[in-house]
């Protein structure tokens, strides 16, 4: 390696690398952005909700006063945000101010403004790396899919199609051919109810993309949603949340849109159904009687306005189907609406009686928006529907004229109007008792469409909370000085050698975390043993290189030939040892998951990088030491070793 | 020049009994590996106790009744605190809630784990429904990722290890540096049972990082020893006795640097990190004693084995 020009390879490399790194450590501009409600409630709560933000501004969030925060958090900021600036602000801290402080601040404006190099080199892509959870503390939470309510879900849906096909199958009047047609169908109808491994992954795939698309909306901070194949279930972390029993809510809605028709009425006139009309009948006789509390409807309402859970609520209505003989065609609903003041909350008012089989589901819905309608004074959803559900829905209006039609959202009934004419065109819209934010939720749900399959949590945990961060400083900090004691030993074993294998050490933790932050790799605790043993490793290659070197001077060799033979000599040692690490990494990256994966791919990159700084750049720096600048003594190792041959 | 060769019994028998002493404590003692609610799950519940319980009389609550509890205090205001209970202390609870019930109360004796302990907290603190905010099972997340993919990972890293020193070296030093590694990993693991250390995220990720660390030692002193196998006056053990003499120097700074940074960890009071820092400084030093105790003397013992095979 005899060409000096070489050089500015190892320069342009760590100069690269620092200015990747440079957001990491460079001082952050974030915008807290402020909710425009705010300035809508009451002054003397305004004032509450201040100064509480301002008392743990100073006792909680920043105790250190490490961060400037403009204007005070007492006032209420002229902009429509607070600008915090510092260094080292996590998404952890973030989503805690977020999270702690809802009436104040709106999380989804929040913006942590790009430095100047992701501004202008990666156009506005966050470079910063990334921390896993058990390094800035969060909420895990694994669900489990709940494949059997999808799969009655589903045959819910096929309801209508099985009865044809049953009556087709039986059919003596029909041909041959269009029996075992009917039967082909029937069969394959049914393998669409088993649920293949492969199937099942499918629908998780869905699941995944819906939770994604949700927490998007709520704009955390770096949410992450991955697949474990193994449990059928779907792990979601989120990092600096601790219990937020709002954002789980919001990852495990399963509600549904669907349209179902309702059992046809008889001939009488004011009839709404046979199991409707006894339902009715019971209910009036209870109430002429003055028993208003022992109705079905209050006990229901009872259920809800005690909260004691939807699976509650389910034990009643099945109790309620025995009781009234409804066939198995038939299921039991809820109708729900407001009391005639519109303020008045959303409560259980009928029960209704609706087809089990499903006429249209939010498959087939969507672009939805919510509406407001001058005339009546509240919000509709309108949305149109795919040219399959246009079909459909044309097919349902027409052959159902005067029948009652009704929405169902999640398990609520909340519209059932008459059909009147045939609905074609593909646009629709669905009238409710809705406030703006029923509206928006629903026109939510059809848009994103709905979760595929229930989720059940299986299990949640907390991460090193808001009291945890400070002891993974105290970690960082540790390792740090460790670190700081490798340079030290380094450099009282092997003086100036050692302050090169010192720059080799420090240009390769600085590669390596520049390479990571390229990646978008979330660094957690066996991301730092993996780089640990980096250190380790490279430290290894130095101390090799330096006893070979060491060798060849005690033999009496030249210090520039000892040095070009001492790196000889090691060249394969070096390469030896790492590769064989370097198989074990792969294998680790390929097989492992989580924690093993994580630490694999820190260890195979830091392989890398110190092959690099290991058997080049300490060897150019040597070579620059010995063959340019004249130095010929190396001391290595408490021994002064001269070569005799000078 | 130190004779390592001459004393390979005395250090694989040294190995040998410190294996038996950790696993025999570790399964006569204590009756298997400690308990951790990322390796076997466990009971956890987050309660929002009344302000005038404190950590302390929780911690004093949990011990007098002899039952394992890891707090966490979830939010300060409202006085949340999460409680992990592994596994080992699920009988423990029942035990005592049936002793509370009566032991004809056949309510106490269908209850679930979970039932008992949020039976016993609701009665002992005088708390209302509500404010149990979660009870559950919670599954073993890292036990179960790691037992179904860890075993066949070892075997296939081994596998492809061995290929690669076939190749480079030979057959002889291949075995020698995967008895070596798996030597290693057997006595951390022992280790860790004997000390009863709770098996976690970043006990994985220590014992990883041992295992990397000490195919890299015995690579170093193998690469010697075939570098000084072409010098044909010397026998097999002499040629491995001066390649450990000669690596001796670079093994130890070695060793010390990276100690240097681990031992930091537990100076510097990364309480989170104690544990993986512990099961490191054990297995660098191990790894430094096989890689020149073990590793090598193993090669040895093989080279003689099988010339004495093709004799006969």
């Amino acid at each position: 390696m005899k060409s000096v020009q070489w050089i500015f390879v190892p320069i342009l490399v760590v100069a690269s690398s620092l200015t990747l790194l440079y957001p990491n450590f460079a001082e952050r501009e974030l915008e807290l952005a402020v909710r425009k409600e705010f300035k809508q409630l009451p002054e003397e709560t305004r004032k509450d909700i201040l100064s509480n933000f301002a008392e743990r501004w100073k006792t909680d969030y920043n105790p250190k006063g490490d961060w400037q925060i403009e204007p005070d958090p007492n006032i209420f900021p002229e902009q429509d945000y607070y600008l915090v600036k510092g260094r080292f602000i996590t998404s952890a801290k973030i989503n805690q101010l977020s999270q702690e402080n809802q009436e104040l601040i709106l999380e989804p404006k929040n913006k942590l403004r790009p430095t100047l190099v992701e501004e202008y080199i990666f156009g506005g892509r966050p470079l910063a790396i990334r921390l896993g959870l058990d390094l800035q503390g969060g909420m895990r939470v694994v669900l489990k899919g709940d494949f059997d309510d999808y799969t009655s879900k589903l045959k819910d849906s096929y309801t209508k199609e099985i009865e044809e096909l049953t009556r087709k199958k039986a059919d003596t009047n029909l041909s041959e051919k269009e029996r075992k047609e009917a039967q082909d169908k029937l069969k394959e109808i049914e393998s669409y109810f088993e649920l293949t491994p492969s199937r099942k992954l499918a629908e998780l795939e869905k699941a995944k993309l819906i939770i994604d698309n949700r927490l998007t909306n709520q704009n955390l901070t770096e949410p992450q949603v991955r697949i474990q194949k193994d449990q059928d279930s779907i792990e979601v972390s989120l990092p600096g949340v601790s219990n937020s029993s709002q954002i789980l809510d919001i990852i495990r809605n399963t509600e549904t849109v669907e349209y179902r028709l309702r059992e046809p009425s008889d001939s009488n006139a004011n009839s709404r159904g046979t199991y409707h009309d006894a339902i009715e009948l019971e209910e009036m006789t209870l109430m002429n009687q003055g028993k208003k509390e022992e109705t079905e409807i209050v006990k229901f309402q009872n259920i809800v306005k005690q909260k004691l859970g939807k699976d509650e609520q389910d034990r009643f209505l099945a109790a309620m189907e025995k009781k009234y003989n409804i066939p198995e065609k038939y299921k039991l609903y809820v109708k729900w609406s407001r009391a005639n003041n519109p303020k008045a909350s959303l409560l259980p008012r009928e029960f209704v009686v609706l087809e089990r089989a499903i006429s249209l589901d939010g498959k087939d819905m969507r672009n939805a928006r919510e509406s407001y309608d001058q005339n009546r004074l509240s919000y509709y959803v309108s949305f149109s529907l795919t040219s399959q559900g246009a079909e459909k829905f044309f097919d349902i209006t027409s052959k159902n004229v005067g029948r009652q039609l009704a929405i169902v959202w999640g398990d609520k009934v909340i519209s059932d109007p008459v059909i009147r004419s045939p609905i074609a065109g593909g646009n629709a819209q669905i009238d409710g008792e809705f406030g703006q934010k029923e509206a928006t939720d629903l026109a939510n749900v059809i848009s994103e469409g709905a979760l595929p399959i229930p989720l059940n949590v299986l299990e949640m945990r907390f991460i090193g909370p808001t009291l945890g961060i400070e002891s993974i400083e105290v970690g960082l900090k540790a390792v740090l000085l460790g670190f700081a004691l490798v340079i030290i030993f380094m450099l009282i074993i092997y003086r100036l050698s050692g302050l090169v294998a010192d720059i080799a050490l420090l240009v390769n933790v600085i590669v390596l975390m520049a390479l990571l932050s390229l990646m978008g790799f979330t660094l957690t605790l066996p991301g730092f043993a993996g780089i640990i043993l980096t250190v380790g490793m490279a430290v290894d290659a130095n101390v090799i290189i330096y006893e070979r070197i060491k060798e060849e001077l005690a033999a009496g060799k030249h210090v520039s030939a000892a040095v070009a033979q001492g790196f000889e000599n090691a060249f394969w040692t070096i390469m030896d040892s790492n590769v064989t690490t370097l198989i074990s990494g792969i294998l680790m990256i390929k097989l492992g998951n989580g924690p093993i994966k994580g630490f694999a791919i820190t260890l195979c990159w830091g392989i890398i990088t110190s092959l690099f700084t290991s058997l080049f750049l300490s060897r150019m720096i040597m070579d620059l030491l010995v063959n340019k600048f004249g130095v010929r003594k190396l001391q290595i190792g408490f021994k002064k070793l001269e070569s005799k041959n000078v | 020049m130190f004779d390592f060769i001459k004393y390979k019994y005395v250090s694989i028998t040294f190995s040998t009994i410190l294996i038996a002493v950790g696993f025999g404590v570790t399964f006569g003692k204590y009756g298997g590996f400690a308990t951790s609610l990322d390796f076997d799950g466990g009971l956890r519940a987050v309660v929002e106790f009344p302000e005038n319980v404190e950590r302390k009389n929780l911690e004093e609550y949990f011990s007098t009744k002899n039952l394992e509890a890891v707090l966490v205090l979830m939010d300060k205001d409202k006085n949340d605190y999460q409680i992990d209970i592994g596994l080992g202390s699920v009988d423990q609870i029942k035990q005592l809630y049936i002793e509370r019930k009566g032991k004809d109360s056949i309510e106490a004796k269908q209850a679930s784990a979970i039932d008992a302990l949020i039976g016993l907290l609701q009665e002992d603190f005088k708390l209302e429904k509500k404010k149990i905010l979660s009870a559950n099972q919670v599954g073993s997340v890292v036990g179960a990722e790691l037992t179904s993919t860890g075993v066949s990972l070892l075997a296939l890293t081994l596998f492809f290890i061995m290929i690669y020193l076939s190749f480079r070296f030979q057959f002889k030093f291949a075995l020698g540096a995967i008895l070596a590694l798996i030597h290693d990993l057997v006595i951390t693991i022992a280790f860790i049972g004997f000390f009863q250390i709770k098996p976690s995220v970043p006990i994985i990720a220590a014992l990883l990082t041992l295992l990397g660390y000490s195919i890299n030692d015995t690579i170093v002193v193998f690469d010697r020893i075939r570098e000084n196998a072409g010098n044909l006056r010397d026998t097999f053990s002499q040629v491995i006795n001066l390649s450990i003499n000669q690596t001796l120097s670079r093994t130890f700074n070695t060793s010390v640097a990276t100690l240097i940074s681990v031992v930091a960890i537990i100076i510097g009071g990364a309480v989170e990190l104690y544990d993986f820092a512990y099961v490191l400084t054990f297995g660098i030093i191990l790894g430094t004693f096989s890689s020149v105790f073990i590793a090598a003397p193993l090669v040895d013992i093989y080279d003689t084995l099988s010339k004495r095979w093709k004799r006969s």
